[in-house]
This record gives structure tokens, C-alpha cells and sequence, in this order.
């Protein structure tokens, strides 16, 4: 028993090639002791008759001063034991905050998920559909898991609450004289749970060492052994980042238990003793020795059974003491949990022992299922636990925005007839209309009047732009000047200077609002487009041409463009997604995409195959081109949206869009919706890639057989606006 | 483009519509027009008809509301003089007439202002027409196109009173412009008639002299 002690210390030396000579030289001392004595005791035994009182006393007192610090040691371990109680408390309760931050996550996220299938049963069967619980989430009930000693309960879904806790929890954590380093610790810990690689928390882990080493030295003081036995594996641990911080957790804990084998030596060799001696002598002395030795043996067993029971293992088997040090990890997760309360997860003290992620993700699971068996959550979970907490708070946010359905907010009332077209300014919440009634008007959403109904509210016009002697039927708005286009029945492209959007509705007449015209076109225009990059503009009239304008520098068009076999062109966009071409609808009920330079046809996009009807059912009311992609959209008189790849001139998609004929379009400035407006009285958003239709908000009234003429998007505020041959415009917030 | 597809007239401007064929669809009955703003479509196709024969245009259908009949009206008399405004524009400059006039005998101040203010003419023109599209289009007094208040009709006077300076100045002042425009419109005399008839201005104050006398009504409306 005796002999492999110092073999084995000197094995796990050189195994783990940690700097443990100290190790070595701490226990050697000791456990050399022991032997000694076991020697000297031999010895004695064989020269009883050479006792005497001061030799005995003296060697009662020697064990006596060997067993006070060995005592104090216990102490110190006991210190630190219960200090990694407190420790893996703290850790537990941040766990816990974790996972109702994500059963929030995840009942939030139900809930859109829940919505969405409305919506689109709706849309698909027209009816509501019946699914119980469509309540927004109310986050009171804080999931089945939270414990009794929940000291917060969880009322909202804030950030404030969530730091408050948080501070509690470091409040408490110094209490118990951990230092904020340990709290990063933790952090970390919790980031590597969940599979996060978060590189930048290296740099607090290996801060984090300086601070657990004082803690070791500081309360190693009072034993002074176990120091420098726990400093060079923490060191080691500490320079390879969160991994190896495990790593470093287990050496110390290892370290401990290595610890503990020590005193078992001691404990042993003093039973050796003690066997000898009472075969040999029945002395009162030593029967008290033996009495200290066995009391201290049991308050052991008293204060850490489990440790202990682990110990006994670890003694039994002294060649595999890696393995069972972690062993011993995992019983003391145990104790520590059930000691803590009893209800912690399992998944838990999985990770503790370092079997990382899977278990961590199917605790979160786990977790999760009672709230909804129903809903095949485990992809949401995993979506879930991918964020960071902190940027959890961020996320709901933008799906909200994404999610929102739109409403009338602001009715612009002040065309005495249809309003044909509608641009907003690139950046305030500031848009121009254009109307059959010869003028256009510039409206400011932050000028309001109160309406009776205080659902929506009325504008008034800033400004009114005389200036055309027919019906305003197109408008363009610059997206970097302060400058607007226009055109209509009377062929002229009027080019204007925006005024200040806080002006007088009833100031002076200033004649330099009406900067330039543009003469050229010979019959109504019916189409502007800017690419916001050249200062040009594209014009599409029943002349039969379209042209291409330099505002700034001429009146006179620089190109004419036309297709005779195309007819007259109805619609025309530039091609956004590269410079040199522009996309135009002619009355053929074709496209045709233009080389800006040559001129020339370079892709025709037909789509005749399935026109249904006579030449009025393949009109095309609108063309647009998507902001990135080389993609068409044209509306159709045929109720239909199709959309074309410019590249090969083929029809990726056709569907039926409205219940009439659909007569404008628009494209949001990232690419993702796309907004149509009908005849048939109502605007729909819808999803760019999946082509669903999102929402349908009814909107104007009808005159003659005309509805909606126009819609757009803000280019960059949340705004929609649609214009109704009713005279009325409206904005969607 | 005014096509019928079947048997159904689609009554449209679709994009790529000559300038002159623009609203040019048969005619429909005003009997079978449900929309909400039939009159104002029904007095838009009498006009497009034929501009000259007021006497047609301000007829209204049977059983037709008065009140919203002259409320419409007026509506398309502010829009149409957009036109006269647009050329004033050019012609009517606040550095030579300063001031609204018409005759020697008033200076017309302007009531889009907190306190009536002494506009320039062409500010005076723009106010009044900004003026007159808020009022009109005011969801608080005009809330239908189909119905209208009593207490709102009376509103429709003062609108037509300042309206008509608009015509008095141009007359007096850029009386090449106002012929110009009447020729085409036939504006001055069909609002003439108009207040006569359903007496929304004094007689005194039509002071612009309505050539060209076609009918009765609107030869007594010069005094």
C-alpha cells in the first residue's frame, strides 16, 4: 500500500507533463512521513524494550501537530468545496434565466409561426382559421422549470429585467466572494455549452486565471499544500482558451482529488500504525490518537459521502486515476445539484462533465416539449440556441417588422380627380402625388390635421405643382436631389425643384419651382424611370418612342428608342441591376430589353403562350425590374403577374395576382416584397421569392372602371402608399 | 383603347393611350353608373361631350341631389381652372399686378391667412385654388360625395365668390389668356351660368361681361 503512492504521483506527472514536481514534493513529504514512521515504527517494534515516556511523547505529539494540520486541510477543502457549491448555484441559476430568455424565444416565434398559418389559411380557403390560442404569448407563467427560489419573476420580455437579473446574480456571486472574472467564466462556459466559438471571450478566459489564482492562494493560505498543486494545471488550462478551460476545471478538480488520495494515504498509513500499535500496545495515548484519526475520517464521510464514496474507488483502482477523477467530477456535479435543490435538468450536469453540445441542445429540447407537442419545435430550438442571448432581444423585433401587417394610416384628400401616380421622397416621410386634375401635390406625413376618426389622419398638401395643361400621369422623384419629374397627357417632362418640406402651405408664388421642360415627345407620356445614378431619366410615350433625358444639362432627349413590331410602349424601367440597359411593355403585350448604348433589342421577353384573350387581355400596365436580381415583373390586363429573367427572356413564373386588371407595381428597395394594385379596388403585398401574397388591404373606390393607378414604397422609412382614381391617396404605416 | 372585350366595355386609360383618345370611351348612363362618383363622372362625359353646350352640362339627371350636384360642380370648376391658373403662370408676375384686382373699384385680400393679407394676384389665384381643393375635399364638411350637409352647402358661395375674381382678373388683366382659355373651355361662361342658376353670387358682382350670348339666362347674368 505504501509503495506505489509515490509511483503513482510521479505517473500522473508525468502523464498530464504539468509542472507538478511540486505535486511530487508535497505529497512525497507526507506520504514519506507516513513511511518513516511505518519504518520507525518497525523499528520500534523491534526494539520494544528501548521505549521511553519522552520517545513516546514526543512521538504522540509529533502525530498530534501531523493530525491539527491535516484537520486545517480538511477545513481548506471543505471551504473550497462549499465555495464550488455556491459556484455551480450561480451557474444554475443563470441557466435557468437562459432558458426561459429561450422558451420566450420560443413561444414568441409560435405565436408568428401560429399567425402566419392563419394568414395564410385565410388567404388560401378564405376563412379564419380555428386554432386555438391565438393570444400573444404573455410571458408570466415563466415555463414549467422555474423553481420555487426563483427570486425574479419573469413579467416582461426585457432587456432590463434580463440585466437585472443578471446583476442580482453577480451581486450574490460576490457575496460569496467570487469576483466578476468568475461571471465571465461562467458566460463562457455557457457560450462553449452552446456551441458558440465566440473567439473574443478567449481573452476573458485567460483573465479570468489570475483571479481564480488568487482566490486558490488566498484560501490556500491556511493549508499552504494545496497552492501550488492547483496553479500549473489552471496555468496550462488557462493559454488554450475555452476548451482547454474545461480541461483546466478537471486538473483542478483532479487536483483535489489527488488531494484527497493523499490524506487516504495518511489515513492508511496511519491505520498501519494503529494495527501495530494495538497489537504491540495498548496504551491509552495511542487509543486517543486513534479516536482523532477516526472522528476526523467520519466527519468526512458526514460532510461529503459521495466524494468520499469516489475516493474509495479512486483507492481501488490506482491505475486508471484519470478516469476516475472525472468520475469523482461527476459525482460532485451531482451532489452539488441535488444539495442545490433537486429540479435541475439532467442535460445540466452532462455538459458540466463536458460532453458539450448535443445533450446541452436536447435539454433545451426537452425543455421546450411541454410547451407545445404540437409544433416540431426541435429546429426552432436549435434556431434559438445558435443566438447570442443579449442578441435575442434584438431579433423579435425585426421579425416583427417583417410580420406586420400594414394599415391605412394617412388619407391624402385634396385631388379633385384621380390620382395617377405617386412617388415618395428617398428620405423623408415626404411623397408627391400626380392627378388627372392637372396637378401635382407634395405632402408631408409629419404635418397632420386630426381627423374625426382617429384611425386615420387627413393631410393637407404643402405644396401644389401647376404646371401641365392636361392629366398628370407619371412622376419620378430623384433619389439624391430634391428633384421631381412629371408627365402626362400634354407631353411635356416638367422638371421640378422640390420645396422646403416645412413650407407655407400659402406662401409666395416662386417660379423657379418649375426648373426646366422637357419638349419632345409628341403625345402623352406615360412613363418615367430613374436609375438614381446617371442624372438621366427614361420616358415612355403614345408617340410610339421612348427617350432618354439628361435633365440637368438639356432639354432635347439625348436617345430615341422604339420597336415597330412592339407598337407603343405602355411601361418602362431601367434594368437595375446593370447600368447600360432599361427594360421596356409595349402594347404588343411583349417586353423588350434595351441596350442604353447601342440602342438596340437585346432580349425580348414574351410571354404570348399564355395570354388568355384578345390583344387588351395581354396589356401590360406596369413593368419593373428587380433592385438586384435580373428579374422582370410586368402587370397584365389579364389579371396576371409574370415574372422574366433577363437573361434568357423566358418566364420564370406566371400567376393570377388580382381579381382585375392589375395596373401598378412595386418593388421594395431590398428585393423581398412586391406590391401590386388592381382594378378591383385593393393593393396586395407579396413575398418575392414564394410569390404568396402576404396581405390585401382594400383601398380606393372605383371610377369608370378604373380603381388603384398607382402604388409605391418608401425607399427607405416603412411606408406604402397607393393612389385610386377616387382622388384619394393613402400611406400604410 | 376603348375597346370592348365581348360584350363589356372596360371603360379604362390604359397605359399608352393617345393623348387624345384619353377618357375617350362611349358614353355610359348615368343610370348605370353605381359608383360613388357618379356625378362627378357624369358631368365629366357631358363635358367631354361637347364643352359648349352648358346649358346640356348643368342639367342635372333626374332625382338628382342638388346639393351634391352643385358641390360637383364647383369641383370641376376648381380642377378646370388649374388650366387658367397654369397660364397665368407665366404671364401674371407679383413684380406687375401686386395686388388682386379686377376693376379699379376693389382690391380683393386674400382669405387663406390667418389675417386676410394683400397677395399678389398669382398668389392670390394659387391660394384661392389651394384653398378651395382643402375646403372641398375637407373630410370634416364633406365627408361623401353622395350626400352633403345643408350647413355645407352654404359653404359653396363663399368658394364660388373668390373663385370667380380668378376669372375677373384674368379678364381684365391678361385678356388675351382669358380668351385664349375660354375659347377652348368655355369655362367663364358655363360658371357664369352656373351661379345664376342656382344663385350662388349676387348678380352684381358678375362683372365679367359674357360675350357671345347664346341663351337668356346667361345675357341677363351680365348686368
Amino acid at each position: 500500500m505504501k509503495i506505489p503512492v509515490p509511483g503513482q504521483c510521479s505517473r500522473f506527472t508525468m502523464e498530464e507533463s504539468s509542472p507538478s514536481t511540486n505535486f511530487n514534493g508535497q505529497i512525497g513529504p507526507s506520504a514519506g512521513g507516513g513511511i518513516n514512521s511505518g519504518t520507525k515504527q518497525a523499528d520500534d517494534a523491534g526494539q520494544r524494550l528501548q521505549y521511553s515516556i519522552p520517545g513516546i511523547l514526543h512521538f504522540i505529539q509529533h502525530e498530534w501537530a501531523r493530525f491539527e494540520m491535516e484537520r486545517s486541510q480538511w477545513e481548506v477543502d471543505r471551504a473550497e468545496l462549499q465555495a464550488r457549491i455556491a459556484f455551480l448555484q450561480g451557474e444554475r441559476k443563470g441557466q435557468e434565466k437562459l432558458k426561459d430568455d429561450l422558451v420566450r424565444r420560443i413561444k414568441m416565434l409560435e405565436y408568428a409561426l401560429k399567425q402566419e398559418r392563419a394568414k395564410f389559411h385565410k388567404l388560401k380557403y378564405g376563412t379564419d382559421l380555428v386554432q386555438g390560442d391565438m393570444r400573444p404569448p404573455t410571458f408570466e407563467e415563466g415555463g414549467p422549470e422555474v423553481t420555487a427560489d426563483a427570486e425574479q419573476p419573469f413579467s416582461s420580455v426585457s432587456n432590463f429585467t434580463w440585466k437585472q437579473g443578471r446583476q442580482m446574480l453577480r451581486q450574490y456571486l460576490q457575496e460569496i466572494g467570487y469576483t466578476d472574472t468568475i461571471l465571465d467564466v461562467r458566460s463562457n462556459r455557457v457560450r462553449t455549452l452552446l456551441g458558440l466559438n465566440n473567439n473574443e471571450e478567449t481573452g476573458s478566459v485567460n483573465g479570468n486565471e489570475p483571479g481564480s489564482n488568487k482566490r486558490a492562494s488566498s484560501e490556500g493560505q491556511g493549508g499552504g499544500r494545496r497552492t501550488p498543486a492547483k496553479k500549473p494545471p489552471l496555468n496550462q488550462g488557462g493559454s488554450t482558451g475555452p476548451s482547454s478551460f474545461q480541461e483546466a476545471m478537471l486538473m483542478d478538480t483532479e487536483a483535489a482529488v489527488l488531494a484527497n488520495f493523499e490524506f487516504l494515504q495518511a489515513a492508511h498509513a496511519a491505520a498501519g500504525d494503529e494495527v501495530g500499535d494495538e497489537m504491540d500496545d495498548d496504551d491509552d495515548l495511542q487509543d486517543d490518537v486513534d479516536d482523532v484519526h477516526e472522528q476526523t475520517i467520519r466527519d468526512t464521510y458526514k460532510k461529503n459521502p459521495n466524494s468520499l464514496m469516489a475516493l474509495g474507488l479512486g483507492l481501488g483502482d490506482h491505475d486508471d486515476v484519470d478516469a476516475e477523477a472525472e468520475e469523482v467530477l461527476n459525482e460532485l456535479n451531482i451532489l452539488t445539484q441535488t444539495e442545490a435543490a433537486g429540479n435541475v435538468p439532467q442535460g445540466e450536469s452532462q455538459n458540466w462533465s463536458g460532453s458539450v453540445y448535443p445533450s446541452g441542445d436536447e435539454s433545451v429540447k426537452r425543455e421546450t416539449e411541454p410547451v407545445d407537442t404540437s409544433l416540431g419545435l426541435g429546429e426552432l430550438a436549435q434556431l434559438t440556441v445558435n443566438n447570442e442571448a443579449e442578441a435575442a432581444y434584438d431579433l423579435p423585433s425585426t421579425k416583427e417588422s417583417l410580420r406586420k401587417t400594414w394599415t391605412a394610416k394617412y388619407t391624402l384628400r385634396s385631388h379633385f380627380d384621380g390620382v395617377r401616380a405617386l412617388a415618395f421622397h428617398p428620405v423623408e416621410p415626404v411623397l408627391i402625388t400626380a392627378s388627372e386634375d392637372h396637378t401635382l401635390k407634395l405632402w408631408n406625413l409629419q404635418k397632420t390635421v386630426p381627423a374625426k376618426k382617429s384611425t386615420s389622419l387627413d393631410v393637407e398638401p404643402l405644396y401644389t405643382f401647376r404646371g401641365h395643361s392636361g392629366q398628370v400621369l407619371c412622376l419620378s422623384m430623384n433619389s439624391v436631389e430634391d428633384e421631381a419629374f412629371s408627365a402626362g397627357t400634354d407631353g411635356v417632362i416638367n422638371c421640378w425643384n422640390l420645396p422646403s418640406v416645412n413650407i407655407d402651405p400659402y406662401d409666395s408664388f416662386e417660379s423657379t419651382v418649375l426648373r426646366s421642360r422637357l419638349l419632345g415627345h409628341t403625345d402623352a407620356v406615360w412613363g418615367l424611370a430613374q436609375d438614381g445614378f446617371h442624372q438621366q431619366i427614361l420616358s415612355c410615350s403614345a408617340d410610339g418612342t421612348l427617350k432618354v433625358w439628361s435633365p440637368s444639362t438639356k432639354t432635347e432627349a439625348l436617345h430615341t428608342y422604339m420597336s415597330e413590331q412592339d407598337g407603343i410602349p405602355t411601361s418602362c424601367d431601367y434594368a437595375l441591376y446593370a447600368m447600360d440597359k432599361m427594360v421596356a411593355a409595349f402594347t404588343s403585350g411583349h417586353s423588350v430589353l434595351f441596350d442604353l448604348e447601342t440602342g438596340k433589342p437585346v432580349t425580348r421577353l414574351e410571354s404570348s403562350q399564355d395570354i388568355i384573350g384578345n390583344e387588351i387581355g395581354r396589356h401590360i400596365y406596369r413593368i419593373k425590374s428587380h433592385p438586384l436580381l435580373a428579374v422582370t415583373v410586368t402587370a397584365h390586363e389579364d389579371r396576371h403577374i409574370r415574372f422574366f429573367d433577363n437573361n434568357t427572356g423566358k418566364m420564370i413564373h406566371s400567376m393570377v395576382a388580382h381579381l382585375d386588371a392589375v395596373t401598378s407595381l412595386s418593388v421594395d428597395p431590398h428585393g423581398l416584397y412586391l406590391l401590386s394594385g388592381s382594378h378591383d379596388c385593393s393593393i396586395r403585398l407579396w413575398n418575392f421569392d414564394s410569390k404568396t401574397c402576404v396581405q390585401e388591404i382594400t383601398a380606393h373606390r372605383k371610377k369608370f372602371d378604373e380603381s388603384i393607378l398607382d402604388v409605391a414604397f418608401h425607399p427607405t422609412k416603412p411606408f406604402i402608399a397607393s393612389a385610386g382614381a377616387d382622388g384619394l391617396a393613402k400611406v400604410f404605416v | 383603347m376603348k375597346m370592348a372585350d365581348g360584350s363589356t366595355i372596360l371603360r379604362r386609360n390604359r397605359p399608352g393611350t393617345k393623348a387624345k383618345m384619353f377618357n375617350g370611351w362611349p358614353d355610359e348612363p348615368f343610370e348605370e353608373m353605381d359608383s360613388t362618383l357618379a356625378v362627378q363622372q357624369y358631368i365629366q362625359q357631358q363635358i367631354r361631350k361637347e364643352p359648349s353646350n352648358i346649358e346640356v352640362i348643368l342639367t342635372p339627371p333626374d332625382g338628382q341631389d342638388e346639393g351634391v350636384w352643385k358641390y360637383e360642380h364647383l369641383r370641376q370648376f376648381c380642377m378646370e381652372l388649374n388650366g387658367l391658373a397654369v397660364r397665368l403662370q407665366g404671364e401674371c408676375h407679383p413684380e406687375t399686378c401686386t395686388q388682386m384686382t379686377a376693376t379699379e373699384q376693389w382690391i380683393f385680400l386674400c382669405a387663406a391667412h390667418k389675417t386676410p393679407k394683400e397677395c399678389p394676384a398669382i398668389d392670390y389665384t394659387r391660394h384661392t385654388l389651394d384653398g378651395a381643393a382643402c375646403l372641398l375635399n375637407s373630410n370634416k364638411y364633406f365627408p361623401s360625395r353622395v350626400s352633403i350637409r345643408d350647413s355645407s352647402v352654404t359653404k359653396l358661395g363663399s368658394v364660388c365668390r373668390r373663385v370667380y375674381r380668378i376669372f375677373s382678373h384674368a379678364y381684365f388683366h391678361h385678356l388675351n389668356i382669358f380668351d385664349e382659355f375660354e375659347k377652348e373651355t368655355y369655362l367663364c361662361r358655363r360658371f357664369t351660368q352656373f351661379i345664376t342658376k342656382y344663385n350662388l353670387m349676387s348678380r352684381d358682382n358678375l362683372i365679367v361681361p359674357i360675350i357671345d350670348v347664346e341663351t337668356p339666362g346667361s345675357g341677363e347674368s351680365e348686368a
